[in-house]
């Protein structure tokens, strides 16, 4: 006879995997036959097939049918409407469609009104790229695969049936490592759509219709589910198409196991690559050439896809929503980090708007290039070097052309991972010496394998461990796996040969650990001795700090080290017993945090009195808010990111030691961190710097509105390198704008602006080309603007009086005139210093 | 005439010192004798005494924000207007005292 459920869907989003996997896990609990009908559409599903209720296009307030038939119908019929009442409704909240955080971004007033389509995102390295989009996780099987002819059908079921099995594992073991609450349920959903019946069902029936391979079978069930949902005509349900693919991907991995012959995407054009799982292997694969961005999904796994990203300033967004649009494929876009969108369509004003953007980017550079291979010392002559971190040898001539003094922390891991057998001492010592000879004579940090249970290398076999990061990592598996390490050791006392060479140790607690190492070093430098193998025999042999118990014992350290590293990542999370990755304690995760800082100052100054060099290789070092507090510190060397080192060693060398000394001083006398970041942000070097200079003078601008005027005169301010929040300054002039017109009259306009964005007080000239239509008092248009950008917590009264009697200066037309007509810009500042001061 | 006034701006910045500019300009242009009080950025400055204020015939008080010591003109002829009017048309506000 059969019993019906009647509902209307309560979900915004519809049906997609998640839902209907939420009532897949109800329905498949009975033997009774449960079917679904959507009425507005007449089509009818089995409720036990995830891939079923997906195609059924369920919309927000469609009237649907559950019927059940069969020995358990009474119990089905009420664990469905106990479900449908009380758990259906809430299936998709932890999944909106648009995220909160999109009110929250300001668009520049050009962008806005360019009636561009973004998409939102959030922005991991900065820069912009353009080209077209190019999705690197789609399932691309090698044809020979798909053509091949299977001699035994069964044995290819059989091959898929231990793929799904093997699938189904591995959605177990990372629903249980645990990752947050999205990326768990889009999990399950993927889960549910693998052991779907229907999935299986179609991939026995290809196979036995076909005798083709398992390939062909899975590429067949890819193709039929996902042109079911992109037929469907809904929107959503297109985007749910991605779930398959996902699945069919993995599924296809899991067949033919790592390494499998899936086919790398070959970038043959510019392009913006869209991947939800990108491994640093198949990143570096990518032809960098062409790779202009990336945007990555939520996966965890790609944190050393975006350590590369960040070393190659391959300009980087996660979190984007929308990305499902199948019509966004080989589409020309723009990616912008600067601001976390994904511009979608390209209208002429956004083309303009992109120029100009072009413009103060490479006006940037090009100020900074001229300056970067130089070494950077504070005002008052304090020396910094700024080194690179790189992670392949591939990089280190990126690097010093970036203006690197050295490698400061070369990670080798990425020798290790994505593997089936470590690497041989050729393969390293060629990878070493390469980045050496590329140093010509500088110094490069070698680290030594730091590998543990957290990082996939299967031919180690680690055992799995509770917390990885208090576990069996680096130096501590070193003596079990003596072969590998020496093999390491070796290759990199012959790559010392080739300059200056120095090795570091990753993860010291104790002492007896480094006396282990340098044994390692000292008989494999011995052997090469005896063997008449070149080597440098004074090679350097220094060590993380990044456990803390190692600050409390560094005057016996020091006598068996040459140099160290702070490795601020794992000291922090160790010194606050904070995992950052964990969303609830994020939040404590604070290298500004006080007592961090006298932890860092204790180790920088016990190093130092015992004479050894101490250089900070952590993400901190990069951090260009922190940078004051780190020259504070009085270290050596700060090592960082390649695309950070040119404007790095330009804020050293605007900074004073002894006033940085005396913010650290302040900064570890605060209570929480959050004084400390107050500190920071009304700290302006300490050094007084000019308000003029004839580099913030433009006289021939290519403006075509008020609005490009003042992106152009801001940007002057970016390029200078007296902000580096340009679209923050902006907001700020436009916020003073609106209140009213600062154009008063006489083709003058003298927009201002107080913010914390502007590094130090400034008065920047423009002169237009052509004048531009402002709403002014005499109505007249504008060809000249004098910008004031003034800090906000800034107490400089020096400054504020010269910008009053300039103030008073526009009134008086001869001053006008020679603003107007001055050729030269140093006589121009020469004019203004005499008629204002400054 | 023997005038006082007070300037004050949004940021206190420019327009404060502009408006005072215009003033002194305007004034001497119509040969006036003027007082001005600024309200800017750097505090008040070359403020004016009550007994500046009672000496005066008028005062003129071009503000966008809410000046500060507004009590002292209680007693005086005065004119309240917007910054920008002191710089759009000057000679129109003297005429109107």
């Amino acid at each position: 006879m059969g019993l019906d459920c009647p509902f209307i869907c309560p979900l915004i989003n519809g049906v997609h995997a998640r839902p209907a996997s939420a009532l897949e896990r109800v329905t498949h609990r009975f033997a009774s036959r449960i079917t679904i009908v959507n009425e507005r559409t007449g089509e009818s599903a089995n409720a036990k097939s995830v891939l079923g209720l997906v195609g059924l296009d369920i919309r927000l307030d469609d009237h649907c049918r559950i019927t059940v038939d069969g020995p358990d119908e009474a119990d089905a019929a009420a664990a469905i409407i106990r479900f449908l009442d009380q758990e259906f409704p809430d299936c998709d909240e932890v999944f909106p469609l648009t995220p909160s955080a999109v009110g929250e971004i300001q668009l520049p007033p050009l962008l806005e009104h360019a009636n561009a389509e973004l998409l939102h995102g959030t922005s991991i390295v900065p820069g912009i790229g353009r080209g077209k989009v190019v999705r690197i996780d789609t399932l691309i099987i090698p044809e020979v695969l798909l053509q091949e002819q299977a001699g035994d059908p069964d044995a290819v079921i059989e091959q898929l049936d231990a793929g799904l099995r093997a699938l189904d594992a591995q959605y177990d073991e990372q629903l249980a490592a645990g990752s947050g609450s999205i990326a768990a349920s889009v999990l399950e959903a993927h889960q549910a759509i693998a052991h779907d019946p229907a999935l299986r069902e179609y991939l026995v029936a290809t196979v036995r219709r076909t005798g083709g391979s398992a390939a062909a079978a899975i590429a067949a069930a890819d193709a039929h589910f996902s042109a079911m949902l992109i037929d469907s005509g809904s929107m959503l349900l297109r985007e749910r198409a991605l779930d398959i693919r996902d699945v069919c991907s993995q599924l296809f991995d899991q067949v033919y196991g790592d390494g499998s012959p899936r086919e790398r995407t070959h970038l043959t054009v510019d392009a913006i690559c869209i991947a939800d799982n990108l491994t640093p292997g198949g990143f570096l694969a990518l032809d960098r050439t062409f790779l202009n961005g990336l945007v990555l999904g939520h996966s965890t796994s790609t944190s050393h896809t975006i350590v590369l990203a960040r070393s190659f300033g391959v300009p980087t967004l996660t979190g984007v929503t929308g990305l499902g649009d199948p019509t966004l494929d080989g589409r020309e876009v723009i990616l912008d980090a600067d601001l976390g969108v994904l511009v979608t369509t390209e209208t002429p004003a956004v083309r303009r708007y992109y120029e100009l953007e072009d413009a103060r980017l490479a006006g940037r550079r090009e100020r900074l290039r001229r300056t970067a291979g130089k070494p950077a010392a504070t005002t008052d002559g304090r020396g910094v070097e700024i080194g690179a971190n790189i992670a392949t040898a591939a990089e280190a001539p990126l690097a010093f052309a970036a203006g690197a003094d050295g490698i400061g922390l070369f990670r080798t891991e990425m020798l290790f991972v994505n593997r089936d057998d470590p690497p041989s001492e050729a393969e390293q010592f060629e990878d070493y010496r390469q980045a050496v000879v590329a140093a010509s004579g500088k110094p490069v940090i070698i680290r030594m394998l730091d590998i543990g249970g957290d990082k996939p290398v299967p031919y180690l076999r680690l055992p799995k461990e509770e917390n990885p990061f208090l576990g069996f990592r680096a130096v501590r598996m070193y003596p079990e796996f003596h072969a590998l390490v020496r093999t390491q050791v070796r290759a990199l006392v012959r790559a010392s040969a080739f300059g200056q060479l120095k090795v570091m140790v990753p993860m010291i607690s104790r002492l007896d650990e480094v006396v282990w190492v340098k044994q390692v070093i000292a008989e494999e430098q011995l052997r090469c001795a005896s063997a008449g193998v070149a080597h440098d025999p004074a090679m350097l042999i220094g060590a993380m700090v990044e456990v803390p118990s190692m600050a409390f014992q560094l005057d016996q350290f020091c006598r068996v080290l040459d140099f160290f590293s702070i490795g601020t990542n794992d000291l922090l999370q160790y010194f606050l017993a904070v995992d950052r990755n964990s969303d609830r304690v994020a939040a404590l995760y604070d290298p500004m945090a006080p007592a961090f800082l006298r932890l860092l100052k204790k180790i920088v100054d016990e190093i130092h009195l015992a004479g050894c060099w101490v250089g900070v290789c952590g993400e901190l070092g990069g951090l260009a808010s922190a940078l004051p507090l780190l020259v504070g510190l009085g270290v050596d060397e700060l090592s960082m990111a390649a695309p950070g080192i040119a404007s790095a060693k330009a804020e050293v060398r605007a900074l004073g030691w002894a006033s940085c000394r005396k913010l650290l001083d302040q900064a570890v006398n605060c209570e929480a961190g959050s004084g400390v970041d107050h500190l920071l942000a009304s700290f302006a070097g300490g050094q007084p710097v000019p308000l003029l200079s004839p580099d913030l003078m433009v006289f021939d601008a290519d403006c075509t509105s008020r609005e490009e005027a003042i992106k152009a005169i801001v940007d002057q301010l970016y390029i200078s390198g007296r902000t580096d929040h340009p679209r923050e300054v902006e907001a700020a002039v436009w916020q003073r704008e609106q209140v009213y017109s600062t154009a008063f009259g006489h083709g003058f306009a003298i927009p201002h602006c107080k913010s914390d964005a502007v590094k130090a007080n400034s008065l920047v000239i423009l002169r237009l080309r052509q004048p531009v239509a402002w709403e002014s008092l005499d109505g007249k248009p504008v060809s000249v603007l004098l910008l004031l950008a003034i800090r906000q917590s800034d107490e400089a009264t020096a400054h504020l009086k010269i910008l009053a009697a300039l103030a008073r200066q526009v009134m008086h037309e001869e001053f006008r005139e020679r603003v107007e007509r001055e050729q030269n810009p140093d006589a121009l500042c020469a004019f203004l210093r005499e008629s204002v001061g400054g | 005439m023997k005038i006082v006034a007070v300037t004050a701006c949004p940021t206190g910045v420019a327009h404060t010192y502009m408006a005072a500019e215009q003033l002194t300009k305007t004034a001497a242009k119509l040969g006036h004798t003027i007082k001005i009080e600024t309200q800017g950025s750097m505090g008040i400055e070359n403020a004016l005494s009550q007994a500046d204020i009672d000496s005066a015939d008028a005062a003129i008080l071009a503000a966008d924000i809410m000046i500060e010591q507004v009590e002292r003109f209680a007693r005086i002829r005065k004119i309240e207007c917007p910054v920008h009017a002191v710089l759009k048309h000057p000679e129109e506000l003297f005429a109107r005292l």
